[in-house]
């Protein structure tokens, strides 16, 4: 009986030690995925941010300039590109729409960035754009991949419309959680200008050619990632747009369109760290709950198996004495 | 000899398991009907135009 017992509990021992590297190593690269039908958007301010005014084509500082950012996954495009793609793809449409104090648009930009669900490497597939132009992105956008290394990645800047590195400047406390800290700096550089600013009666994709004024724009973007999920739990930007040469400027050499230090608002900062928190327990349970613990269960139960083994090969015990009764001896 | 058929069947059993969940995958959901956003939210999720 005890010897079934003890091949019974090797089975289960062998059973979930060998769950441990194949949840790790197997299947967590399988089944950790960005869903293809997430829907996000987040709010960004910058105060007493100067920009610029359309109608007198002068600068001015504003209390404040709201940015946000909504990004959706289009499931059925996602389906049609795995076709030919042969992977598991996302798709998100996402639009950075710009508002004024007045509550007036500033400008909006829309882009479809084409990713694969397990390693967020960029997919490049027929739709991808930026501002209605095809681009061919390298590297990752939004958000960093899923256990996010102290190292440096390729980073997309739309407004650019190029990649750049993004440094790992370190690791700090942001609400709790341990964040890697990223920077990258996108130094001046001319852009093209967006298609929808209020600009009533111009067509703002021929205005440089028709102007000789051109749009330049550089950036320093951080972001503060935990790197479980790769999640930005908070993003900022110091953001400078400028206006240079041509005949749009009054004889100015150039002009500010804006320049500003853009955050995230306190309450999408408190609303995305509760977001990644619940998430990076899935992630953490194929990762390290699920595999340490059952490794932990695994070696208990081999060590009770073996016990057992050794417990019904102890010799049983030995059997009573038997005393020999002597017959008397008559003589 | 039993110990090794007991370990085969465990090693067995963990493989079919890990592997059936790991093709069996997340669902996958639909396209939310939300819009792009085109106005300021109050609050995370507080969505107000219906576009």
């Amino acid at each position: 009986m005890r010897r079934k017992a003890s091949l019974v509990l090797l089975a289960l021992a062998v059973f979930v030690g060998a769950l441990s590297p194949l949840l790790r190593w197997y299947a967590f690269p399988r089944l950790a995925k960005i869903p293809p039908s997430q829907y996000q958007e987040a709010v960004l301010e910058a105060k007493n941010a100067t920009l610029i005014d359309y109608g007198t084509m002068q600068s001015k500082t504003v209390p404040k300039v709201t940015v946000v950012q909504t990004l959706k996954g289009n499931v059925e495009a996602a389906k049609e590109i795995e076709k030919s793609a042969g992977r598991d793809v996302v798709v998100w449409d996402t639009l950075s729409f710009v508002q004024g104090p007045d509550g007036k648009m500033v400008s909006q930009i829309p882009e479809r960035y084409i990713f694969d669900a397990h390693s967020q490497a960029p997919v490049h597939a027929t739709g991808e754009m930026v501002d209605g132009d095809p681009v061919q992105r390298k590297g990752i956008e939004f958000k960093f991949p899923f256990l996010t290394e102290k190292r440096d990645y390729e980073y997309f800047d739309f407004q650019a419309r190029t990649s750049a590195p993004i440094h790992y400047k370190g690791t700090q406390k942001f609400h709790g959680l341990d964040v890697y800290y990223f920077e990258q700096t996108i130094p001046w550089t001319k852009v093209a200008y967006p298609k929808k600013m209020p600009l009533p009666g111009i067509d703002s994709s021929t205005l440089e050619k028709t102007t000789g004024t051109s749009l330049w724009y550089t950036t320093t973007r951080k972001f503060w990632i935990d790197p479980v999920t790769g999640a930005p739990v908070n993003g900022e930007e110091v953001n400078q747009e400028e206006m240079r040469g041509g005949t749009l400027l009054g004889g100015r050499d150039k002009v500010t369109v804006f320049a500003g230090d853009v955050k995230m608002r306190d309450d999408y900062v408190s609303y995305t760290v509760d977001l990644v928190k619940k998430n990076r327990v899935l992630v953490l349970l194929l990762t390290s709950y699920l595999p340490w613990g059952f490794l932990g269960l695994g070696l208990a139960l081999l060590a009770l198996s073996l016990w057992l083994e050794a417990r019904s090969r102890r010799p049983s015990d030995p059997p009573p004495a038997v005393t020999e009764r002597l017959d008397p001896v008559i003589a | 000899m039993r110990a090794l058929i007991a370990a085969a069947i465990g090693l067995a059993a963990a493989l079919a398991l890990v592997l059936t969940i790991s093709a069996i995958g997340a669902p996958e959901g639909k396209t939310s009907p939300k819009p792009l956003l085109t106005t300021v939210p109050s609050a995370p999720g507080k969505i107000t135009q219906t576009k």
